[in-house]
Formats: structure tokens, C-alpha cells, sequence
């Protein structure tokens, strides 16, 4: 690998894991906020608002991921584990810890 | 906004959207076939598109998908057949861009193999699908139904 396509894969994963984070907030975000707003409050516009853009993040997270994947230089039960933590609550902060782990093996800063 | 507002804002990253990844397409199917990315001009070109896709075609992607979950949500739309079918077609858009996208970074590395085979009829797939989307907005079959309530 050169020092150039090193730091694209780089950056590839910065975003990756920045999406993932997104992804697993937005989730926070609706379920301990906007759920219980709606359901104690009354509040229904929280999830009206929270809903599409968990929605949005969760689209985003899972066609970042189908990118990474398909870029090439992942095992294939590296690539299973990443699909399946992505399509479990919560596994996005699961995928962001694996990502910043190859990141730091290849020699970017967590 | 105004619906008619989001709805040409939709129209308009649609219309971005399909002509970069109908870029993308064509432009790993010609790589592929030609098996010369690793010589200079190949390079330039993977460089180039991939700068587009990613600075343009993906940005008007989730453009797209927001103002379109938005019409939906305004409209009312998600109970009616049309748009659940198109929906459909939408996610396999979504699906190629990534793999299409992922590939095109693959290849832009002078080690690794051509696309596959199925990825170097992508832009088949994507006119076909975007006809198929194009129909069910204009003509709107089965508008007399309404699913799930």
C-alpha cells in the first residue's frame, strides 16, 4: 500500500466511524428522548422529528459500510461481523471500536 | 417549505444522483474491460470520478433520500403502493451506488482485480430501475388501493 492510498483507506475510516457514531446517537437520541417524550409527555412531534432522521443516519451508516466493505482489504469474517453489528441496535458503537482499531494498526490516530 | 419546492429539490438531486452513478458505472465497466487502470490515464480517470462522486453523487444521494422522506411524510404517501414498490428500486439504487463506489476505489489500486461480472452490467440495471421508478411516480398504479390501513 502506498503512503497515498494509506491515507485515503485513512480517511475511508475516519468517515466510517464518524457515521457510525451518528448513527448509534441518533438512536440514543430517539429512544431515551424523543420515545419517552412522546409516551410521558405527550409529545408526539419529538419522534415525528427523530424518527426520519435516525432514519436518515441508519441509511447513511449502512451505505458507508457497503462502501468500506466493497473497497476491498477486509476478510470475509471481518465483513460478516461489521453486517450484522450494523443491523443490531446499538452495533454501530461496536463497529466504531473495530474501525478504530484498524485504523490505528494502520497507523492513524484513534 | 413549500411541497412543490421540495418536491423540484428531490427532482433536481435525482437527477445529480442518477447521472454521477450512471458515471460510476460506465466508467468501471469501460476499466474493467480495458484492464489498464494501472497505467496513467486510467489513474487520472479513476481520480477524477471518484473526487465527483463523492464531493457531488453522494451528497445529492442523501439529498435525495431527505427531501424524499419528507414529500412522503407530507404527502402521506407511505401508505400507497406505488411508493413502497418504488422504494424498492430506490434501496437497490442505494445498494449499487455503495458497491459501485467501493469498487471504483478498488480499482483505483494498481493490485487489485477488475470489477465483477455482474457490476459491469450496473448501468443496465440502473436505466431499468430507474424507468421502473419513473413509472410508478407519473402513472401511479394500484392508487385505487392503500396498504396497511
Amino acid at each position: 500500500m502506498t503512503p497515498q492510498e494509506r491515507a485515503e483507506e485513512l480517511t475511508q475510516l475516519r468517515r466510517m466511524r464518524a457515521v457510525s457514531l451518528l448513527e448509534g446517537s441518533t438512536l440514543l437520541l430517539l429512544l431515551l428522548v424523543a420515545v419517552p417524550l412522546k409516551h410521558l409527555a405527550g409529545v408526539s412531534a419529538a419522534t415525528h422529528i427523530m424518527g426520519p432522521i435516525h432514519g436518515l443516519a441508519f441509511l447513511a451508516y449502512l451505505w458507508m459500510l457497503i462502501q468500506t466493505v466493497s473497497g476491498g482489504g477486509w476478510s470475509r469474517s471481518e465483513t460478516t461481523r461489521l453486517v450484522v453489528a450494523a443491523l443490531i441496535p446499538f452495533g454501530a458503537f461496536v463497529n466504531e471500536r473495530a474501525l478504530a482499531r484498524r485504523q490505528a494498526m494502520l497507523g492513524g490516530s484513534g | 417549505m413549500d411541497y412543490l419546492w421540495l418536491k423540484a429539490l428531490h427532482v433536481a438531486a435525482v437527477l445529480v444522483w442518477i447521472g454521477g452513478l450512471l458515471l460510476v458505472a460506465v466508467a468501471i465497466t469501460v476499466l474493467s474491460l480495458s484492464k489498464e487502470v494501472a497505467e496513467a490515464p486510467g489513474r487520472t480517470a479513476v481520480f477524477a470520478v471518484r473526487r465527483w462522486d463523492r464531493y457531488v453523487t453522494s451528497p445529492a444521494m442523501l439529498l435525495a433520500w431527505g427531501a424524499g422522506l419528507t414529500l412522503a411524510i407530507l404527502g402521506e404517501w407511505f401508505r400507497s403502493p406505488w411508493l413502497i414498490i418504488k422504494l424498492v428500486f430506490v434501496l437497490l439504487l442505494t445498494t449499487l451506488h455503495g458497491l459501485l463506489s467501493g469498487t471504483l476505489r478498488k480499482l483505483g489500486r494498481s493490485d487489485e482485480p477488475p470489477a465483477s461480472f455482474g457490476l459491469r452490467h450496473a448501468p443496465l440495471l440502473i436505466i431499468i430501475s430507474v424507468a421502473a421508478i419513473v413509472v410508478l411516480v407519473v402513472v401511479k398504479p394500484f392508487d385505487g388501493n392503500v396498504w396497511w390501513g
